[in-house]
């Protein structure tokens, strides 16, 4: 060993390469989660089990297909991002290792980035997974239909099978379904951030689950409610003061539940689903600043 | 002038308390300078304040009243913990870790990498002698390489200054010697080490200056061998000294006017007993 006791490398207020290291480690702590694997498989195989439930006509297949998969995989990314975050900081605090990586020249910013970033990763390789299983299995669907209908209307004229051929397509696998994949992504972004958030204060894990179930069943109410009081109520500035404050704690989930409009084969309109991107990417951005100021002040 | 390694001036550090009238005083008024390479061992029973003023050193909590500094350096900045290496108090680390991995990752967060990572992080496993278990993963690691490997990844970065939270707490005769003396050679390369304890002997064998800490007060601190010395007293330890010789050192102690007061023969410690028995027991 060096005498040498200057410090090996100058200080960087923001490194990337702390980020990256901290994001690396808690993704491989992540995987080795047996909830991980359990909620994964189950998703997948209610995926796959779609094709056999009952249907009258390929529309309907498709639809239970679409709805099914597009459901488990909102549900399945929504319960990890929550399950897998509120134990991260907790954890480490039991252990002593977060002592261990503070008491390096490690911002407590980097610290709470490299292990959202950790749980941001995780969520988007499930969510891989998952699209890559529902792609496979409604693209195979989609074929089979189509032979068996090319098959039927052997005799047809041409006209009549390029028409049920493009009914087919569209009412299958189409470029729609992909902004509600990023959707259903984003939001489970914003629980992870949330969740963060909660953590930081919490003391323990089930707290900090509880306390997300509430505000992820408040979330998908709060529209109607909101709706509801504005009906009943004026509009002053208190009130809508109050109600911005209300979907700052609680936000609004029920607009990230674009899954119906895909189900029904209908499009996204671009300026719906940039306003919804924008909106989660603001509420993860949000709740991780939040999480690191919170963070920041916690006495270790 | 060169900066002392720590210095913590009128440092307080109250807990508040919740549904409770009287807040808890962790430590009260310290005031400690560490000069660079020295072994300060910081004593005291559990809830004096140790692992608390420690804590304050490295930044993990902050201190009510008072100001800490490393090297110069108000320790309240991260930057200031580019100098300092850190074992907690029965550390768990990443358990789905190797201990190289171990290595790497806090490696990472030093800012090193490439072949400087790989190279140090060989040094530091031949140093704590856990080379050949490089590849284990540390859920099979005793406690006492656990600790080790807690050391290994302190120094890392070549800190000047070594922070240890009751390094050798749980953890075997044999495995604590080990500890304490890789302590005892940091010590030679020059590393200031700061310990807390309430292992008294071992801190005894180990530190150069030690801090008394009492419900968070500091009551004694100075240099060991000032403090522990008794004023009005000398050891004599005598080798295949006859029954006659003895008597006749104490009839003139007597004639001086000074008094033997005690003569027994000399003994080991039950240390020493305990690993000679056990490295013999393993010889075997």
């Amino acid at each position: 060993m060096s005498n040498e006791t200057a410090a090996i490398t100058r200080h960087r207020a923001f490194s990337i390469a702390r980020v990256f290291a901290i994001t690396a480690n808690t993704l491989t702590e992540l995987t080795r989660l047996k909830v991980f694997y359990v909620l994964l498989i189950f998703a997948v195989l209610l995926i796959g089990s779609s094709v056999f439930m009952a249907r009258l006509t390929f529309q309907q297949e498709f639809q239970i297909l679409k709805d099914v998969s597009l459901g488990a995989m909102s549900i399945f990314t929504s319960l990890l991002a929550i399950i897998a975050t509120a134990r991260l900081i907790p954890q480490d605090i039991e252990d002593r290792t977060v002592y261990t990586i503070l008491a390096k020249p490690v911002p407590r910013f980097e610290y709470i980035a490299g292990k959202l970033t950790g749980v941001l990763l995780l969520l988007a390789i499930s969510t891989l997974v998952m699209s890559a299983m529902f792609l496979a299995v409604l693209y195979l669907r989609e074929q089979t239909v189509l032979h068996e209908t090319l098959r039927q209307m052997s005799a047809a004229p041409r006209e009549q099978i390029d028409d049920a051929s493009r009914a087919i397509r569209s009412s299958a696998l189409n470029i729609d379904i992909f902004p509600g994949i990023i959707i259903i992504y984003l939001k489970a972004c914003l629980l992870a951030a949330l969740t963060l958030f909660v953590s930081t204060f919490a003391t323990t894990n089930i707290f900090t689950i509880v306390v997300m179930v509430a505000i992820y069943f408040i979330g998908h109410l709060q529209a109607t409610a909101r709706e509801y009081w504005l009906q009943e109520h004026s509009t002053g500035w208190i009130t809508r003061v109050f109600l911005a404050l209300i979907a700052l704690i609680f936000p609004d989930l029920q607009t990230f539940n674009l899954v119906d409009d895909i189900v029904v084969g209908a499009a996204i309109p671009l300026a719906l689903f940039a306003k919804t991107a924008v909106l989660g990417i603001f509420y993860t951005t949000i709740y991780t600043l939040l999480a690191a100021f919170v963070f920041y002040g916690k006495e270790l | 002038m060169i900066d002392a390694a720590v210095t913590v001036s009128g440092l307080t550090k109250v807990f508040p308390v919740p549904f409770h009238r009287e807040p808890v005083v962790a430590v009260r008024h310290l005031d400690l300078r560490i000069e660079p390479g020295d072994v300060y061992g910081l004593l005291g029973p559990n809830g004096s304040g140790k692992s608390t003023t420690l804590k304050i050193i490295l930044g993990l909590v902050s201190p009510t009243h008072g100001r800490t500094e490393i090297f110069g350096r108000d320790s309240s900045l991260v930057e200031s913990r580019e100098a300092v290496g850190f074992l907690p108090e029965n550390p768990y680390f990443y358990k789905y870790l190797t201990g190289e991995e171990t290595l790497r990752f806090f490696g990472k967060l030093c800012g090193l990498s490439g072949s400087r990572l790989r190279e140090r992080s060989d040094q530091l496993l031949e140093l704590v002698g856990l080379t050949n278990a490089r590849d284990r993963r540390l859920s099979t690691y005793s406690k006492g390489m656990l600790q080790r490997i807690g050391l290994a990844q302190a120094l890392i970065h070549e800190p000047k200054l070594l922070v240890l939270d009751e390094p050798t707490a749980g953890v075997d005769p044999a495995g604590s010697r080990d500890i304490r003396n890789l302590i005892v050679d940091l010590k030679q390369r020059g590393i200031t080490v700061l310990l807390s304890s309430h292992l008294l002997a071992q801190a005894q064998e180990i530190c150069d200056r030690v801090g008394i800490l009492a419900d968070g007060v500091l009551v004694r601190e100075g240099r060991l061998e000032e403090l522990i010395a008794i004023e009005n007293q000398t050891e004599l330890i005598l080798e295949n000294a006859s029954d006659a010789l003895v008597d006749r050192i104490n009839t003139l102690a007597t004639s001086s006017n000074a008094k033997l007061i005690a003569r027994r023969r000399s003994t080991t410690t039950l240390e020493r007993l305990f690993l000679d028995a056990t490295s013999e027991d393993s010889n075997k």
